[in-house]
């Protein structure tokens, strides 16, 4: 056997790849495999899961869009633009990715539960805890920073010199934001929606201590498996998380996809 | 008419400092200088992409230095084309026309017109990325001059473009110039782009215009030893230069050169274009003043032009047609004779 063909390097490094795709394959099969396929679609047609599928929805459609609104104009202004204090500004807006989201939870729990601002809001109907508002605040908490990373890299690859041309045949920068900038980010745009509205579907700790986990009010897909999981309803677990599977897949493809240039 | 005053511009890796220049109507500068020298920064505040740090920029007599790049009508076109990917050729030769409310049928009436003069009517419905570089480059071209700007600005236009590609848009360039009438700066490290195109040149090396004058005069007349080692002269050598009556005398490490211009005694550098010197087996009966004997010691033929590397004590630099070198008859290791006037020596 000629050692020139016997590279172990590539032998174990291609097996540790293998074992851990074998791994995570088997683990979410296992949780799909569970029960029977009768059962699943029983629990998922059930008026609870349906209940956590709709808010589930709402909540994170609501949350990812509000993610665009803030992400994408300081991602402009991220890529753009040098301003003092910007290093500062860029790692705290990183920040909630970082850290753990029971932490993110509890911080927003004492920011709308304690503070002066937090009772004005509720004082003007906005009642943050303990309520459905609270998924969608906690969402964006948690995930704008998916958005904004993604948008930042997607602005970072397009040279600024397609925005200089756009200025000298007349457009100001709010229209050469709008037809040249914007659309030629299309794709990280899509991209970066798409797993801010994955990673929303999925968000359970911040939710889970600002809004609670309330049987249908504030039970989104992870709180219905949390809670059907807790008191022993293992079918109506089960087609929560298999949901989420499914979901997870569908936007890791389409990120993969349309991602192009795009980087976490 | 453009007027550049005093301008200077930090950017950190690039600079300019106290820039000015005067740009005619209806004029092609072409600038020229080494990667680094300045010339995009120049291009970008004349165009209004930033605020100079110090000096101004007037248009037809008004200052413009603080107007944004929207309100200037000039336009611009840098080396790799920046054709919006998202848009086709016609949109994005249009693109410009939109901002100023035409309407749909006159915007696609310009448009095509504009493409039939470059050719690329039978593009327009192609988007960038299927086009090659030349297509793309006089689509770019197009969308700049279709808002009959008052100064185009193009930045090494030609530079990403194959030889023949190169050539046949340089010539459609000088045409575009005179049909539109279009006051141009051009901006290129390329000599022969020099040439065709430009009415005035002026060459620019780290952050300076250092000479500004007819291609000619450049080209045969450098100013400093950096324009003539940039625009390659060939022959540069240094020496003392002696005034007298009948023609100064530049002594060159014990060789003499007759010139016809010293201004006074003194250190000089001393130039001689390579095609402005004679090759000959035998020493030639002319006028001209300066005479040397030497053997070749290397030849390099680029197809059209042979260069001669001639050891006459001075070691010269002479061009000759491909057809004159066959001629000749001559190799490497053979005696000649170099002849040349004194009027080609330029002293400065």
């Amino acid at each position: 056997m000629s050692r020139l063909r016997q590279d172990w390097l590539r032998i174990i490094t291609i097996a540790a790849g293998l074992v851990l795709a074998g791994f995570i394959v088997a683990v979410l099969l296992l949780v799909v495999s569970h029960p029977s396929p009768e059962a699943i679609l029983e629990s998922v047609t059930s008026e609870e899961i349906r209940f956590a599928i709709s808010l589930s929805l709402v909540t994170s459609v609501i949350s990812t869009i509000i993610c665009i609104l803030i992400s994408v104009p300081s991602a402009y202004a991220l890529a753009r633009y040098s301003f003092p204090g910007k290093s500062f500004v860029t790692m705290v807006l990183d920040l909630p990715l970082a850290l753990p989201p029971l932490v993110a939870g509890v911080g927003l729990l004492l920011f709308f539960g304690t503070t002066a601002i937090g009772h004005a809001l509720a004082e003007i109907g906005l009642v943050f805890v303990f309520t459905p508002l609270g998924i969608v605040v906690a969402q964006v908490f948690v995930n704008f920073p998916f958005m904004l990373r993604i948008m930042r890299s997607t602005f970072e690859s397009i040279s600024p010199r397609y925005e200089y041309v756009a200025q000298t045949l007349g457009c100001t920068n709010f229209q050469t934001f709008r037809r040249v900038t914007l659309p030629m980010s299309a794709n990280g745009f899509l991209a970066g929606s798409i797993i801010t509205w994955a990673k929303g579907i999925g968000e359970f700790g911040a939710a889970l201590l600002l809004a609670g986990a309330t049987r249908e009010y504030t039970e989104t897909l992870p709180i219905s498996l949390f809670l059907n999981m807790s008191c022993g309803k293992l079918e109506l677990a089960i087609s929560a998380a298999t949901i989420l599977i499914v979901i997870s897949v569908v936007s890791l493809y389409i990120f993969e996809k349309f991602g192009g240039s795009a980087r976490l | 008419m453009l007027k550049i005053e005093n301008v200077s511009k930090d950017l950190g890796e690039f600079r300019l400092e106290n820039v000015s220049l005067e740009v005619q109507d209806g004029e092609y500068l072409v600038i020229i200088g080494p990667t680094g020298a300045g010339k995009t920064i120049l291009l970008e505040t004349v165009a209004g992409i930033y605020p100079p740090d110090s000096g101004k920029v007037f248009l037809n007599e008004t200052e413009i230095t603080g107007l944004p790049a929207w309100e200037r009508n000039i336009t611009m076109v840098y080396q790799d084309y920046m054709l919006f990917p998202h848009l086709n050729v016609e949109e994005n030769i249009g693109f410009g026309l939109k901002n100023r409310k035409l309407d749909k049928e006159e915007i696609a009436g310009k448009v095509r017109e504009v493409a039939e003069i470059f050719g690329i009517g039978h593009l327009l419905h192609r988007y960038p990325d299927t086009l090659s570089g030349g297509e793309q480059q006089r689509a770019a071209i197009s969308r700049a001059i279709v808002l009959e700007p008052e100064v185009l600005l193009l930045d090494e236009p030609l530079s990403a473009l194959d030889g023949q590609t190169r050539e046949r848009l340089r010539t459609e360039l000088k045409k575009l110039h005179s049909h539109f009438g279009t006051t141009i700066i051009h901006i290129t490290h390329n000599f022969e782009e020099v040439f065709s195109l430009a009415d005035r040149v002026a060459v620019m090396n780290q952050g300076r215009i250092i000479q500004v004058g007819g291609p000619d005069e450049v080209y045969r007349k450098p100013e400093s030893e950096f324009v003539a080692d940039f625009v390659g002269v060939g022959n540069l050598f240094r020496g003392t230069c002696q005034v007298g009556g009948a023609g100064s005398v530049v002594d060159v490490d014990g060789h003499t050169i007759v010139t016809a211009e010293c201004a006074d005694n003194g250190e000089v550098s001393v130039t001689i274009r390579p095609e402005d010197i004679l090759i000959s087996v035998l020493p030639l009966d002319s006028s001209a003043r300066n005479t040397f004997r030497g053997r070749i010691t290397g030849i390099t033929d680029n197809g059209t032009i042979v260069r001669l590397s001639v050891d006459a004590g001075l070691q010269f630099i002479v061009a000759l047609t491909r057809q004159g070198w066959t001629e000749l008859a001559l190799s490497s290791g053979d005696q000649v004779c170099l002849t040349f006037k004194a009027s080609s020596v330029h002293v400065f």
